[in-house]
């Protein structure tokens, strides 16, 4: 399959364009690094099932047409729409563009918000698409939790795609002070008919002594591209609970790091990823656990109704000298129809002496017996179905840590899990 | 109510049931016994309509018609109720829920609306103290990380629930203790009545101490070789089943 280039000039003469902030110098870095080490294939290893030509094919033709970005002053109706209800803290990303009006708004405590721009900024570039990110970045968010708040966190990412094709770039940075008790949400929503693709780069930074708890929910326009890329380092006796939410988009790809160089530290992140017809959903996870004794713990699960495909990769480095470490990862997958597809590849590398891990995978279909059971009692076969489905789902969204945002992931995976099984049923059926 | 005439039925190749008849009517209780591996499960799992087992012969009527026409849902509607001897584990469904999507299914097919929730929930907690259960297990997953004698209890409290006319409890009595034993027993007592008949399938008589069958069934080899009274069963008790398969056999 010949691969898409991404047009490297019109990038250059793109990022050259951007107003000139204290970004200007990392946009340029940016665009040296993009243009000697490009973007990844299918030939690397950690991208082959996972094409980008998608991404890079709406990118081209926005750097060629550079549609105006819609009204900010619409897109913050529809960020109120989205989560004025919901009682956080909201930052507000739209089209990659920080909303000056969700800044303004900001009344929490134990938050120090400022923009990246505002001061010269030399952001990584080694991760594969933060380079991408960075050339194109407008601004970014660099937020510090400095102790206990009162609420949530809330960044809301949300894009409008009009014209040839739309792209968004955002970038938030938080950094979470020794022994802060934090909650944060991730939302990541877009509309519009036309092509868009959108590239998001997450750093947190956890401190000593924290517990820090982070929901995700990707909820975008069916079709849409997202990437996503988070980097996670936890302190000493720190712990991270996180779950995250894949429910639209058609070609979604998620790296999530975590880096565990602190002893005591904890993570516990799930997934859910729902994939309905044209949806190519894809989880890379990698932890590094570079000392002991620390605990990561994953489980992601999917539910695959028609022409789709998923892939999990959850990948576990054990360095020299982490003794005490314990590893372990799950992942899950319900394929309702033949044309569905997964890939699941559980990766441990140790190194170390004294570990625990352990990893296992399934791919399979409705469990029978559980489905003659239920029929027993006077379900259709259908109803039975759907409530084995949405109870394998129920399972992740239980976990779903901060409560303020409960309700918007149940009520997201529910309708989602309605469009893809045909269903009429709550996931009330998990109580 | 029951009519089972010569039925035959294999699973992977093997045959279970070689000709077996059974009458059952209104307000009578059958005790069905035999060994292991005489196909006393089987019997459950086909009225149930588990399509695992291939019917080769025979028939099935219930209340006139041919049951083995049914999906496994239909024969639940119409009033036959299947206690399984081994629970199935649904975790992420919750009790609660499995209780009233199954009266509400009965209910829909019988022309009626859905069941009031606070009614339900009420006459949910009345059964569940009858049968000695923590009304907490409404909440919890189907059978999730119950004891053996939760699960049965779980059973009788879903029977309970559905009031169906034909019960088959399969086995119900096995792994119990004697206070979850006597639980069960009131639960199947109670559901007795002159229009419901019951079924129990078990490997000893210990449950027909607390629940008189009208008439008990020795199966052997896919078939019934011996029918009696509730002395029957204590003759069993005393000679086990060796001598009924020598006679079934000569």
């Amino acid at each position: 399959m010949k691969h898409t280039e991404l047009a490297i000039d019109d990038l250059r003469s793109a990022a050259r364009s951007l107003p000139d902030n204290g970004l200007a110098g990392a946009r340029e870095a940016a665009v040296t690094h993009l243009a000697e080490h490009g973007l990844p294939t299918r030939r690397n290893e950690d991208w082959k099932y996972t094409d980008l030509s998608a991404a890079i094919d709406i990118s081209n033709r926005w750097l060629r047409s550079r549609t105006v970005t819609p009204s900010a002053g619409l897109l913050d109706e529809r960020a109120v729409a989205l989560v004025g209800n919901i009682d956080a803290n909201w930052l507000v990303i739209v089209n990659g563009v920080v909303a000056d009006r969700f800044m303004q708004q900001l009344t929490g405590s134990g938050l120090d918000v400022s923009r990246l721009s505002t001061e010269t900024s030399s952001l990584a570039l080694q991760r594969p698409l933060a380079d991408l990110n960075v050339a194109l970045l407008q601004d970014g968010l660099r937020v510090r939790i400095t102790g206990d708040g009162d609420k949530p966190l809330g960044v809301l990412f949300v894009d409008q795609a009009d014209g040839d094709a739309g792209v968004a770039q955002s970038y938030v940075e938080l950094e979470f002070a020794a022994g802060s008790t934090a909650e944060v949400i991730e939302y990541h929503v877009s509309d519009g008919d036309a092509d868009h693709y959108a590239n998001s780069v997450l750093t947190m930074n956890i401190g000593a002594n924290c517990d820090i708890k982070h929901v995700r929910l990707q909820n975008r326009r069916i079709g849409h591209v997202h990437t996503s890329r988070t980097s996670i380092a936890l302190g000493r006796d720190s712990t991270l609970t996180m779950t995250g939410f894949d429910l639209g988009g058609g070609l979604i790809r998620n790296d999530v790091d975590i880096d565990l160089s602190e002893t005591g530290a904890s993570v516990v992140f799930d997934g859910l990823y729902l994939a309905g017809d044209g949806q190519h959903i894809d989880n890379h996870t990698r932890v590094d656990h570079r000392v002991g004794p620390a605990t990561s713990s994953q489980e992601y699960r999917g539910i695959l109704n028609g022409n789709c495909r998923c892939v999990w990769n959850g990948k576990a480095v054990v360095h020299e000298g982490a003794d005490g470490t314990d590893a372990s990862q799950a992942n899950h997958n319900l394929l309702l129809t033949e044309k569905a597809e997964v890939d699941a590849k559980p990766e441990l590398e140790i190194y170390a002496e004294d570990v625990k891990c352990s990893h296992g995978t399934t791919i399979g279909q409705l469990d029978e017996s559980s489905l003659f059971y239920l029929r027993t009692r006077g379900l259709s076969e259908q109803h039975a179905k759907q409530v084995l489905t949405f109870a394998f789902a129920a399972d992740i969204v239980t976990r779903a840590p901060v409560d303020a945002f409960r309700d918007t992931v149940s009520a997201s995976v529910e309708s989602r899990l309605a469009e893809i099984v045909a269903a009429d049923i709550t996931l009330e059926i998990a109580g | 109510m029951l009519e089972i005439n010569n039925l035959e039925c294999r699973i992977d190749d093997s045959d279970i049931l070689r000709g077996l008849s059974l009458a059952v009517s209104a307000g009578e209780v059958h005790a069905i016994m035999g060994p292991n591996g005489s196909g006393k499960s089987t019997l459950a799992q086909v009225v149930a309509g588990h399509d695992d087992y291939e019917v080769t012969g025979g028939s099935v009527e219930y209340n006139g018609q041919d049951l083995l026409e049914l999906l496994p849902e239909e024969r639940a509607r119409e009033g036959i109720f299947l206690g399984f001897q081994y629970p199935v584990e649904i975790p992420g469904v919750n009790n609660a829920y499995l209780l009233k999507a199954a009266v509400n299914a009965k209910r829909k097919h019988q022309g009626l609306g859905e069941v009031d929730a606070f009614e339900f929930l009420k006459i949910a907690r009345e059964k569940m103290a009858m049968l000695g259960m923590d009304p907490k297990f409404l909440n919890r997953g189907v059978n999730e990380g119950f004891s053996g004698g939760e699960k049965k209890r779980n059973e009788v409290l879903q029977m309970a629930m559905l009031e169906p006319q034909l019960a088959i409890l399969d086995e119900t009595d096995s792994g119990l203790d004697i206070d979850a034993l006597k639980a069960v027993a009131d639960g199947v007592n109670a559901l007795r009545s002159p229009d419901r008949a019951i079924i129990l399938v078990t490997h000893y008589q210990r449950l027909l101490d607390y629940v008189q069958p009208d008439f008990v069934h020795v199966l052997s080899e896919g078939r019934i070789v011996r029918s009696g009274d509730k002395s029957l069963a204590l003759e069993l008790e005393d000679r086990g089943y060796d001598w009924l398969r020598e006679a079934a056999g000569a």
